[in-house]
């Protein structure tokens, strides 16, 4: 069976492999900055400053939705190619 | 059979998955495990949060006697600890005749610290972290905060210690 999408995907099979590039780039971009916030939340946090620790986690918060929203767009690959 | 014939026949049989599908299979995982990741350090960070505000550093309460100034010479360090705490603290004095205290924790790795008498620095043997005397905070090395300290006072010739008071003001 065809369809357009397959299709597509046949026609520009580098198009996933650049999706899944960019998708894995902005979660390491993620992961860097919730590394990030979680060490400076837990300086302060030692230092007895509680202004930034609900700020920082819900920075974090942030970034890990934004992160499973991207798996949305996350290609299962090309299945079925040869059959 | 020739390396030809093995390259193009039974590799392929013994592994019969299109090279693309193989890389994406694991870039695939690679992102839902850096998703995963991501999770732990937002939960992390909401664990910080909730440690700090439910379970919140006791202060120091009241005042509490250390020593009798003529028993701690100019340049000299006397170490204390507070009853019902299992905190040690140090008290100096300074060669300009101050009295200091501070938590004698290293704010690092938790190495004992002690004064340099004669430089104004406190220093931390372990990774010669060094703090000012005359503050607490961080001259040099790895500790990435300043001294807790203890405000002193004196009652005659009794150098007494309580929490600091002014610190929430100073700090704004
Ligand atoms: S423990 Fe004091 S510098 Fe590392």
């Amino acid at each position: 069976m065809s369809n357009f999408r397959r299709s597509q995907n046949q026609s520009n099979p580098n198009k996933l492999n650049a999706i899944l590039s960019t998708l894995i780039f902005i979660l390491i971009l993620n992961v860097t900055m919730q590394i990030w916030l979680l060490y400076v939340a837990l300086n302060n946090a030692l230092d007895n400053n509680k202004e930034i620790l609900i700020p920082a986690f819900v920075a974090s918060l942030i970034l890990f939705i934004i992160g499973i929203s991207l798996l949305y767009y996350l290609p299962t690959g090309n299945r079925n190619i040869r059959k | 059979m020739s390396k030809e014939d093995n390259l193009n026949k039974n590799w392929k049989k013994d592994f019969p998955i299109e090279k693309q599908q193989a890389t994406n299979v694991s870039r695939r995982d690679f992102a839902k495990f850096l998703t995963l990741v991501s999770g732990g350090l937002m939960v992390g960070s909401g664990l910080v949060t909730a440690k700090a505000y439910l379970y919140p550093k006791e202060e120091v309460l009241g005042e509490h006697f250390v020593c009798n100034k003529d028993e701690v010479p100019l340049g000299g360090t006397r170490a204390f600890v507070i009853e019902g705490s299992t905190i040690p603290y140090i008290l100096i004095h300074l060669e300009t005749g101050e009295f200091k205290a501070y938590e004698q924790k290293c704010t690092h790795l938790s190495c004992s610290v002690f004064y340099k008498p004669g430089t104004g620095v406190i220093h931390c043997p372990c990774h010669e972290g060094s703090f000012d005397a005359k503050t607490g905070n961080v001259l040099a090395g790895p500790p990435p905060r300043a001294l807790p300290k203890l405000d002193v006072f004196f009652k005659d010739d009794a150098v007494y210690v309580r929490a600091v008071q002014e610190e929430k003001i100073a700090k704004l």
